[in-house]
């Protein structure tokens, strides 16, 4: 039988190790790519076409890409899940249609992405022939970030205090009226977050654009939205394993460049909370 | 009941029954009316349901979950129960101030002109004139008028509460509501809105459920006495607050329970 204050001081222990264990891997992985790959950072590297095979050159036609694949996906998600969390959390009742449409969601963020990838290459690309493009890229992606939307902006929409609807009701305003005024400008702040947050997830992502938008080697911006696109994850994944000979320091500076631009979108949304949390009356 | 003739009625309340979903306050087959340029006070031990009523006389109840609603509330002899009556017109009309102060999250003055604006009135002149009035009427004005761009947060609680009840005033209404309106207040600021309610009785019709039994003798022009859902009794305050007919009213007012 151990004593009631060793077995506080393992569990104590145990737990510390526990969160101590939840840190390392991220210094670890943002020091392991700094090392690796800063060498190869470079205005040439950020700004020029790939060349020989991608062994040399930059990357340029990849940042770009993944910024307008980011960019589609936030136009095609946004509209539809604010739309989708303002119905849930002001309009609709807890009722079989609701109750469908959350669990509808739920099971949305369970499908693995590579399972978007091929709905999106069968929906997008082949029967509404938009072919390997950005605008099918980005609809696949926006499908894919949608849950993660809907259930931080319902979250928010919910956290502005009823008494607000309640006082501007009950001087004449409409329901729609009462949103736009009062509820969506108290929201926005913790909608913004979620948006960013489930935006930079689809930016990272390279199963939902290999067969929807991805070029495998495209020395050229994109012309149009119907034009396919090279981008970050997915160069990655092809300098790392479809090419030999390939410079260990090309491969980590790209990670470098996707790590950074996915870790700014993290620092803004977290810039944005902290501010208007700080404003905030309630 | 009293023999003098009575006041105007603004409200005529007809067997009116409620019950919520969740089965909590509910009201018994009320009847009873609300006098114009009266202070009209409802009051009683809390789930009595007096808040319940308030909230039916504007119809901001359509907000929560009412399982079951009978009976007939004449507005100016007019069913606002109907289903095709103007709610939206109505709230404008009977205005309604709660107790807890809510000011919306943005200016004074923005906050004053909010039922305006939702309204569609764009006029500045219009706007202005109206800030001060209302902010006259709700005895802020001196207080505030240097600084009407401030967030409404920034005002004490008594403030705020006397800005909600200038936000009301701004509408122009023709019956004010306040639901325990000075339940978080001292007594300083309870006073001047008491005070605030002896002047605004001259233009409005007033329905108010009052903190406490004190309150409720002190400014009663008609009380009327709930208890768990029914109307015990009603009748002039200084009858009712006196000589009241019922044995539970007697006992509440003279503090036996509550």
């Amino acid at each position: 039988m151990i004593s009631r204050q060793l077995s506080e001081r393992i569990a104590f222990g145990l737990i510390i190790v526990a969160a101590a264990i939840v840190i390392l891997p991220i210094f670890f992985i943002i020091g392991y790519v700094v090392v690796q790959g800063l060498g190869a950072i470079s205005w040439t590297f950020l700004t020029e076409m790939p060349r020989e095979g991608m062994r040399a050159g930059g990357v340029m036609p990849a940042i770009v890409g993944t910024l307008l694949l980011t960019l589609g996906t936030a136009i095609v998600a946004v509209p539809i899940g604010l739309g989708g969390a303002i119905y849930l959390s002001e309009y609709a009742g807890d009722n079989a249609t609701t109750r469908a449409i959350r669990i509808a969601i739920i099971n949305l963020a369970g499908i693995p992405s590579v399972v978007y990838g091929l709905f999106g290459l069968g929906l997008f690309v082949i029967f509404l022939n938009f072919g390997t493009s950005i605008l099918a890229g980005s609809l696949t992606l926006g499908i894919m970030t949608l849950p993660v939307i809907i259930s931080t902006a319902e979250e928010a929409l919910r956290a502005v205090p009823q008494s607000f609807r309640l006082v501007s009701t009950s001087l004449g305003g409409t329901r729609w009226q009462t949103i736009q005024r009062v509820v969506l400008p108290q929201a926005l702040p913790g909608i913004i977050t979620g948006i960013i947050l489930g935006v930079e997830r689809a930016a990272g992502e390279t199963a939902p654009i290999l067969f929807t938008a991805a070029a495998f080697f495209l020395p050229r911006l994109p012309a149009s939205i119907f034009d396919q696109t090279m981008a970050l994850p997915y160069h990655l994944y092809v300098i790392s394993t479809q090419v030999p000979g390939m410079p260990i320091q090309i491969q980590y500076g790209t990670a470098l460049v996707l790590l950074v631009f996915v870790l700014s979108l993290n620092l803004v949304a977290t810039l944005i909370r902290r501010h208007y949390r700080k404003q905030r009356v309630w | 009941m009293s023999e003098n003739p009575r006041p105007d009625v603004k409200i005529r309340i007809e067997h009116l029954n409620v019950r919520y979903s969740d089965g909590t306050e509910s009201l018994h087959d009320i009847s009873m009316d609300i006098y114009t340029h009266q202070i009209n006070v409802l009051f009683g031990p809390s789930g009595g349901g007096k808040s319940t009523l308030l909230r039916m006389l504007n119809r901001l109840n359509d907000l929560a979950d009412v399982s079951e609603q009978e009976g007939r509330i004449l507005l100016d002899g007019e069913n606002v129960l109907a289903r095709d009556y103007d709610v939206l017109q109505l709230r404008r009309r009977l205005g309604i101030v709660f107790a807890r102060p809510v000011p919306l999250p943005m200016s004074i003055y923005e906050n004053v002109i909010y039922g305006l604006r939702l309204a569609g009135v764009r006029d500045k002149q219009q706007l202005d004139a109206t800030v001060e009035r209302a902010l006259k009427q709700g005895a802020l004005w001196d207080e505030v008028s240097d600084r009407l761009s401030d967030s409404a947060y920034d005002l004490s609680g008594g403030q705020q509460q006397r800005l909600c009840v200038a936000r009301s005033l701004a509408l122009q209404p023709e019956v004010i509501m306040l639901d325990e309106p000075t339940s978080g207040l001292d007594p300083i600021s309870t006073f001047k809105v008491e005070q605030t309610l002896q002047q605004l009785k001259r233009d409005y019709t007033i329905v108010i459920v009052p903190h406490s039994v004190q309150q409720a003798a002190r400014i009663a022009d008609w009380a009327a006495f709930f208890l768990q859902g029914d109307l015990i009794e009603w009748d002039e305050g200084r009858q009712l607050f006196t000589d009241p007919q019922d044995q539970r009213t007697e006992d509440y007012i003279t503090g036996r329970f509550g």
